[in-house]
């Protein structure tokens, strides 16, 4: 038993800490990557930056529902391939390297459904051949993956329902709040949303966050453990980690950010130095922080932080 | 909730303008049944599920971004899928496995939508302008419209930008399910209710109860129906009668919309 008295409790259990730029190197090229966050909300964005900073090449991405992490991957010539459910900035706008390269043929689009994907993460999380649901009854989306989302009728009921396939994933990512360095999580206050599908549907979890805890906050309260340590492979602790998305409650979206990348996105040569200057250039999470603002951005965006 | 002269406190106000006209008109049709939440970019929608709270509905439900469960905001964040919003609430619903039982089993009963693109049958593009494999404007995706169309029976629809762009005889692709091809097709579909009002910055619209074709409930101050045919892709039905004029808000209702739901004005991020 763990000694919940201890400041560091007691486990035997294996050491998944990392940094960032060795889990981004774990990725490989041609891999298929799950996204986590929500729209603007909790996306792992200093992982994102370091596969772009590594040159990831043919990546498949999964982002359920996503925006920034999307579109610097798609940007720095990462990706391959999307499947997803929506792609924006909400009211900033569009993702304008997303929207050009889907445009131009250079990335595949796959589109589903936000619940068509959850469906085929769970029909991947429970080992089933497909998972029923009503999504996308009625509508092209189904149509354009014939074998992935089957249009079938229950046998005993005659009512029509999607079969979505199992999804498979080799890597999910996701940003959370606080760990233990053997891999239990802790989402706080738990805006899991899609994450903890993505992170039961694959076969490998990265989890960054906010900070690293001694194992006995875990013991000392397990019903706020969100995923535990057998479904998590490596753990990488970056403060500010989902910037310039947000981690609630801890801090929210940076708005200038969002609409400075939107305004040089107008123009190619404005949009490849900004990308260069403020997104890829800086060599870690902290001068890239820096290079957006630093500390007056930090405490701007505490300030607007309910 | 019509205005009588014998309330001063309740009379017409001249000065709602259409913002607030539409946020007013979709709250009234909001019952105390409604078990409401909302996607992003939704100030008109959420704005409205606040404002019948506050006034006729004392017990519907809104889940704020879908999460936040009775959340009481002070003021509409930039927003509409962030904390900014969730304030007062008293779930913060834990999983995507409970909200989409929620939805699926159609516990919550109401949402509303928008798009790009939207047909005489209620459905909504907000996929591609153009062939999905070779797209003129790529647009942001179905989201959870494609989902949410088809599980919950209550489906209101909006849109700030009423012209033949938006309001089309054919989307060029079907990213939320409405009406389906009219008729009963949600019906041979398995599919709950549908599609029930459509409220535009020119009009109203409600469906044929058959054919559930876009029928032209009520038009703004000021508008034609002829007008809204003009901006309308396909031919609008008219109802039996003449068509009335939208009823405009009470003062207590733009007192409460402008100075408690939506102080800072947020739902004008959607009218350009």
């Amino acid at each position: 038993m763990t000694d919940i008295e201890s400041p560091e409790g007691a486990t035997t259990a294996r050491d998944k800490v990392t940094t960032l730029d060795q889990a981004a190197e774990s990725v490989p090229d041609g891999a298929t990557v799950a996204i986590g966050g929500l729209s603007m909300n909790a996306t792992p964005m200093a992982f994102v930056r370091a596969l772009v900073r590594r040159g990831a090449k043919d990546l498949t991405l999964v982002p359920i529902v996503n925006g920034m992490a999307v579109d610097w991957l798609v940007a720095a010539g990462c990706v391959s391939r999307i499947i997803s459910g929506l792609i924006s900035f909400e009211g900033f706008g569009l993702a304008p390297a997303f929207r050009a390269a889907v445009q131009s043929g250079e990335v595949a689009l796959e589109e589903y459904s936000e619940h068509l994907l959850i469906a085929r993460c769970q029909a991947a999380a429970h080992n089933l051949p497909f998972m029923p649901t009503k999504a996308g009854l009625g509508t092209d989306v189904l149509a354009l993956h014939p074998d992935t989302t089957r249009l079938e009728r229950d046998p005993a009921t005659d009512q029509p329902y999607v079969a979505a396939t199992p999804l498979p994933i080799d890597v999910a990512v996701v940003h959370a709040h606080a760990a233990d360095t053997v891999g239990n999580v802790r989402v706080d206050p738990k805006l899991v949303w899609m994450d903890s599908e993505i992170v039961k549907a694959a076969d490998r979890t990265i989890v960054t966050v906010e900070r690293i805890v001694p194992h006995a906050q875990f013991t000392a309260a397990p019903e706020r453990t969100t995923y535990p340590r057998f479904m998590v492979d490596a753990v990488v602790e970056t403060p500010w980690g989902a910037y310039p998305t947000s981690c609630f409650p801890d801090y929210t979206h940076d708005a200038a950010f969002f609409k400075a990348y939107s305004a040089a996105a107008r123009d190619p040569e404005d949009f490849k130095r900004f990308f260069e200057d403020r997104v890829v250039a800086p060599p870690t999470p902290t001068a890239f922080i820096d290079s957006n603002g630093g500390a007056g951005t930090i405490l701007d965006i505490r300030r607007r932080t309910t | 909730m019509s205005p009588t002269a014998t309330d001063p406190a309740a009379a017409p106000d001249d000065q709602a303008s259409i913002d607030e006209l539409m946020v007013v008109t979709l709250a009234r049709v909001f019952d105390n049944d409604t078990k409401a939440f909302n996607g992003a970019v939704s100030f008109v929608p959420v704005a409205a599920y606040l404002l019948a709270r506050a006034t006729h509905a004392p017990d519907l439900v809104w889940a704020a971004s879908s999460i936040a469960v009775d959340a009481d905001p002070h003021e509409l964040g930039e927003s509409t899928l962030s904390d900014s919003i969730w304030g007062g609430c008293s779930m913060l619903t834990n999983s995507p496995f409970d909200f989409w039982s929620y939805a699926q089993g159609a516990r919550y009963n109401t949402f509303a939508f928008r798009g790009a693109q939207m047909d005489r049958f209620g459905n909504v593009n907000n996929t591609v302008i153009g062939p999905y494999d070779n797209p003129k404007v790529r647009l942001p995706g179905g989201g959870g419209m494609a989902d949410l169309g088809c599980m919950i029976p209550r489906i209101f629809l909006w849109s700030t930008t009423h012209d033949p762009r938006t309001f089309v005889e054919r989307l060029d692709f079907r990213s939320g399910m409405g009406w389906g091809d009219g008729g009963d097709h949600r019906q041979r579909l398995g599919l709950p209710g549908g599609p029930r009002l459509c409220v535009t910055n020119m009009c109203v619209f409600d469906f044929h109860p058959e054919s559930h074709g876009m029928r032209l409930r009520s038009v703004h101050p000021g508008v034609t129906p002829q007008a809204v045919q003009e901006a309308t892709g396909f031919e609008v039905l008219l109802p039996d009668t003449d068509v009335p004029t939208t009823d405009a808000p009470t003062s207590q209702e733009l007192r409460l919309l402008r100075d408690v739901v939506d102080p800072t004005g947020m739902r004008l991020r959607e009218f350009r």
